[in-house]
């Protein structure tokens, strides 16, 4: 195996002095272990370094030369900062020059005449060393592109601050760069960096006039450990004003969450609360500045909560699946059709908990799909129990996430699955939110091809609630269209309503898609919804979401009424 | 002659020549650089007008590269001068007794160099 040491590059040291001989003796007590440079005079020591700075370990600097003396070297080496980080050993005969070198920044000297070799050559180590070692600290101290500190020094920093000042109220600030990818990716990455040093510059410039430290902790985003004060939103304003001010070719929008000063919660936990306030401003126009507060403090330990009790509650099976018959009702009687597919979460510690609490949130974290698993495939073995209990097959409808539409192997989870339970692909029906067409319509046109080819029908939920489009329609393979509920609340209470109802309907018709209204709570909804055609009708007025024993009688109930019509 | 008794006629320390040089080779190729850079002639012109500052910095260069090479006799000699043209020193010597000083420089240099030729004879 090659040494590290034969391939590290040897340090190079550049010896000025102007007379020949004392410049031949140092190289040759420094040729063995160093590589050596030479300068007649101050000026072309300068020159050297400037070209060559990167690479120069060490200046050997004699004080008295003609053109430009030692002094005026170390001057200009001290102002000029890619220079100052090269160490500088004086060689002087005279002891008053060593204090005024030392002064200037010089790091050591050797006397003249020169000592014994070693001696020289133990001290040109030292300080090569020392230097090297400064190098590698200022090098993982400071993020390069930002020369704000890096996350590791940052907190220990952090630390040593509230050490020597305990009696400091300091925040913790949180500033987060709003779709940086995106703006990184439409604009280059030259001009993402452009922004991210001119956000550094803003956050230094600021802490001109405060006491504080910051770091750039995560590519895009920065945090800032700084003296209390109340006018974040002055602060914010004055960061932004510096983003429109670097160009018109992009809109940079900040994102800044606070952790306000408390006695003894720790450093670390105030970022983590600034963090959560910073996070909870995604995608907010609006407001962009959050300051974290006790009701966000118990929300988030509450959350935190939920997402530790997701995998216990999995294997405890403390979610329960809810179903929500459909019914046809263009029959009369009307008559059951099919259900949806619905998860409850009964939490031991806090009772029933929402899905619209859990589901958001589990989607956020990525752990969506443990939850989409448990529900279709409890569905998938209720209704294949109903069809060995009764006779018939009552298809459940499920949620497909916006991650499952994008997992590759969601064909193949899916397939397996209705085969386990003997059904076919149509008793599963996969219900997608409209939004999830936002976010890439070409992969979802292609997600939901697939899954149509096996045979699985695929419905369209929530149509109308947000970002809707006759062209997502045109362009998606739906067999179901379920139109958000609440265009049913007001059907019944104006023309307006009722009108764009119908048009909806009469849209669905054109496609050859049935839909399927949400949300239906009144005879006088049930009789508009007939009226205009609307075939299918989910909501309170049929049933509320029932347990599948529940569901079963209804079940019963059904054919009880089947058998009567054919008799 | 070897170089030891060539450093002893010319009243230097040997022993520092070979600590900073290894080698007698090396010690004769630095006293022939001395010799052959002309370094006297600077002194000498300098000593024409007895200007300061040209004087404080052509027995400042020999001094130091006498010093180096320990050639002790020379660069005390030398030394001298160099302090009596010190930049912001008072002079302590008369133009002539400087004059008689730099004679003496002039004298254990052109010993250096006579030494040098009649090792470099021998060698």
């Amino acid at each position: 195996m090659m040494m590290v040491r034969k391939l590290k590059r040897r340090p190079l040291v550049l010896v000025v002095d102007d007379q020949e001989i004392n410049r031949d003796l140092l190289g040759m007590i420094l040729a063995d272990e160093y590589e050596v440079a030479f300068a007649e005079h101050g000026e072309q020591a300068l020159q050297i370094l400037r070209e060559r700075h990167q690479t120069v370990s060490l200046v050997l600097l004699d004080l008295m030369m003609p053109v430009m003396d030692g002094f005026e070297v170390l001057r200009q080496m001290r102002e000029a900062p890619e220079l100052a980080r090269v160490p500088v050993i004086v060689l002087t005969a005279d002891k008053s020059a060593e204090l005024k070198a030392l002064q200037m920044g010089a790091a050591d000297f050797v006397t003249k005449p020169f000592d014994l070799p070693e001696v020289i050559l133990a001290r040109v180590a030292r300080i090569v060393e020392l230097a090297e070692r400064r190098e590698v600290i200022l090098a993982t101290e400071r993020d390069p592109l930002t020369h704000l500190y890096t996350r590791s020094y940052f907190l220990e920093y952090v630390e040593q601050i509230l050490a020597s000042h305990p009696d400091y109220r300091m925040d913790a600030v949180v500033i987060d760069i709003e779709r940086f990818h995106a703006l990184n990716d439409l604009n280059g990455r030259e001009y993402g960096d452009t922004v991210l040093r001119a956000l550094a510059a803003a956050i230094l410039e600021f802490l001109d006039s405060t006491d504080g430290i910051a770091c750039r902790i995560e590519p895009d985003r920065f945090d800032i450990f700084c003296r209390h004060r109340d006018d974040y939103q002055a602060v914010l304003d004055h960061f932004e004003a510096k983003m429109t001010a670097l160009s018109g070719r992009a809109t940079v929008l900040l994102r800044m969450g606070v952790k306000p000063w408390r006695e003894g919660v720790a450093p670390l936990v105030m970022f983590d609360r600034a963090r959560v306030a910073c996070n909870m401003l995604r995608g907010n126009a609006q407001t962009h500045l959050m300051v974290f507060d006790d009701e966000m403090h118990q929300r988030e330990v509450y959350r935190q909560r939920l997402l530790n009790d997701l995998r216990p509650a999995l294997e405890e099976r403390q979610f329960i699946v809810y179903y929500q018959p459909k019914f046809n009702i263009l029959c009369d009687p009307p008559r059951l059709s099919s259900s949806e597919a619905l998860i409850r979460w009964k939490h031991p510690e806090f009772g029933m908990v929402s899905p619209g609490e859990f589901i958001p949130l589990f989607e956020t974290h990525g752990c969506i799909h443990l939850i989409d698993d448990y529900v279709w495939k409890e569905a998938a073995r209720q209704v294949a129990a109903w069809r060995d209990e009764f006779g018939v097959v009552v298809p459940a409808s499920v949620n497909l996430s916006r991650s499952d539409l994008f997992d590759p192997t969601l064909r193949e989870r899916l397939s397996q699955l209705v085969r386990d339970y003997d059904l076919e692909p149509r008793h599963l029906k996969l219900e997608v939110t409209e939004s999830a067409y936002t976010d890439d319509p070409a992969q979802l046109a292609a997600s939901l091809s697939a899954l149509r080819a096996l045979g699985f029908e695929i419905e369209m939920d929530d149509f109308g609630s947000g970002y809707s489009s006759l062209n997502m329609l045109s362009t998606l393979p739906i067999d179901v269209l379920k139109m958000d509920m609440k265009f049913i609340q007001n059907v019944g209470a104006d023309k307006k309503s009722f009108r764009l109802v119908e048009l909806i309907i009469d849209i669905a018709r054109y496609l050859q898609v049935p839909v399927v209204a949400e949300g239906v709570e009144t005879a006088e909804q049930i009789s508009l919804l007939r009226s205009a055609g609307c075939k299918l009708v989910q909501g309170y007025y049929f049933s509320k979401p029932l347990p599948a024993e529940e569901f079963a009688k209804m079940i019963q109930k059904e054919l009880v009424l089947e058998k009567e019509t054919v008799s | 002659m070897t170089m030891q008794e060539l450093y002893a006629a010319i009243g230097g320390d040997y022993a520092h020549a070979q600590r900073i040089m290894k080698l007698d080779k090396m010690i004769a190729k630095y006293l022939g650089k001395l010799v052959a850079s002309g370094m006297d002639e600077r002194l000498r012109a300098a000593g024409e007008t007895l200007e300061p500052t040209e004087m404080f910095e052509a027995a400042h260069a020999m001094k130091g590269v006498c010093a180096n090479l320990g050639l002790v006799a020379l660069a005390d000699a030398v030394g001298a001068v160099t302090e009596e043209f010190r930049p912001g020193a008072t002079r302590q010597r008369s133009d002539a007794e400087v004059r008689a000083l730099l004679d003496e420089v002039y004298a254990l240099y052109q010993r250096v160099a006579d030494g040098v030729a009649q090792y470099g004879e021998q060698s």
